[in-house]
C-alpha cells in the first residue's frame, strides 16, 4: 500500500472535479438532466460493500457465517457499477439523451467511481491481519 | 470430501483463490445488472418515439425475467453444505433431501424463465412476423433471461470456491 500524501489528495480531488464536470456538462449541453443519475449510482456503489463488511466478522473462517453477507454486498456493488454504465447506454438507445452525452457521462462516472475506490484504498487503516 | 461432491468434474487450480471467488461474485452481480438493464432498455425503447410499430412491452415480457430471478434467489438461498451432508442432528432428518427439493424448485423456476423467454419471443414476435427494429425487444427479453441463468451459474461456482478456501484454511 503506497503512502498517501498531499499530492495524492490533490490529484484525487482534481480527477473527481473532472468527473463531475463531464457529467454535468453532458447534462447541461443538451438540456436533458437524466445523466445526473450516474452520479447517484456511483456514490451509492461502494455503500453495500461497506455496510456488509461491518455486519460480518471476517475472523470467523471456520464457521463462515459472515461470508454470505459479504457476498451480498459484493453482488450489490457489482450491480451498481454495471448500472452506472448501462443507464446512459439505455437512455442513448431510446433517444432520451444523445450518444455523445452518454459517452461523456460514462467517462465522468467512471472517473468519479475510480476516485472513490482509490481514496478508500489509499486511506484505509491498516487493520487486516 | 471428494466422494461427496455434487458435481464430479474437477475445477482448475487457479480458481482456488479468494481473488477468483470475489471476482466471481462481483461478476455475477454485474451480469444480473446487465440482464435487468437489457430488459429495461426494451421497455423504455418500446415507449419512446423510435418505436413505430404497434408492438409494445407489457407485463408478459417481464415474466421470464421475474421467474429467472426468483429461481436465482431460491438457488442461492440453499446452503451448499446441506446438500451433501445428511447428518445434521439439530435440524431433523433428511436435511439433504429437503435441500435438494428446494434446489430443484429453484432450477425449475430458472429453466422456466428461460423457456418463457423463448416462448414470448416466438409467440409474440416471430409468429406475427414483427419487422426488425421492433424485433429487438423480443431478442432482449430472451437475452435477459439467459444472462440471469449465466449469472446464477457464476455465483454458484464462486460460492463453491469459498468452501474449498475455508477448508484449506481450517486444516
Amino acid at each position: 500500500m503506497p503512502t498517501a500524501g498531499l499530492k495524492t489528495i490533490i490529484a484525487l480531488s482534481f480527477v473527481l472535479a473532472v468527473g463531475f464536470l463531464l457529467v454535468i456538462l453532458s447534462c447541461a449541453l443538451w438540456h436533458s438532466y437524466y445523466p445526473l443519475l450516474v452520479v447517484a449510482t456511483y456514490v451509492l456503489a461502494p455503500l453495500p460493500n461497506w455496510i456488509c463488511s461491518h455486519c460480518a466478522n471476517p475472523d470467523d473462517f471456520v464457521e463462515s457465517s459472515g461470508a454470505a453477507v459479504l457476498d451480498l454486498g459484493r453482488f450489490c456493488t457489482g450491480f451498481f457499477v454495471v448500472m452506472g454504465i448501462a443507464l446512459p447506454v439505455l437512455l442513448a438507445h431510446s433517444n432520451a439523451i444523445t450518444i455523445s452525452a452518454a459517452v461523456m457521462s460514462v467517462i465522468g462516472g467512471l472517473l468519479i467511481y475510480g476516485t472513490i475506490i482509490s481514496f478508500a484504498m489509499f486511506f484505509q487503516e491498516e487493520q487486516e491481519f | 470430501m471428494s466422494e461427496d461432491r455434487l458435481w464430479k468434474f474437477r475445477r482448475p487450480e487457479w480458481l482456488n483463490s479468494i481473488w477468483a471467488r470475489n471476482a466471481g461474485v462481483y461478476g455475477a452481480g454485474g451480469l444480473f445488472s446487465l440482464a435487468f438493464y437489457i430488459l429495461l432498455d426494451s421497455a423504455v425503447w418500446s415507449k419512446s418515439a423510435l418505436n413505430g410499430s404497434t408492438v409494445h412491452v407489457t407485463f408478459v415480457d417481464w415474466l421470464p425475467f421475474i421467474f429467472s430471478s426468483l429461481g436465482m434467489l431460491i438457488i442461492n438461498s440453499v446452503e451448499k453444505a446441506r446438500l451433501s451432508a445428511d447428518s445434521f442432528s439439530y435440524s431433523g432428518s433428511g436435511v439433504a433431501w429437503k435441500a435438494r427439493v428446494v434446489l430443484f424448485l429453484g432450477f425449475a423456476a430458472l429453466a422456466g424463465g428461460l423457456a418463457g423467454g423463448v416462448t414470448v419471443f416466438v409467440l409474440k414476435f416471430i409468429v406475427p412476423g414483427v419487422p426488425f427494429p421492433a424485433l429487438t425487444m423480443g431478442v432482449e427479453v430472451m437475452l435477459s433471461a439467459m444472462i440471469v441463468g449465466l449469472s446464477t451459474v457464476i455465483l454458484w461456482v464462486s460460492q463453491n470456491i469459498e468452501d474449498e478456501y475455508s477448508y484449506n484454511l481450517s486444516l
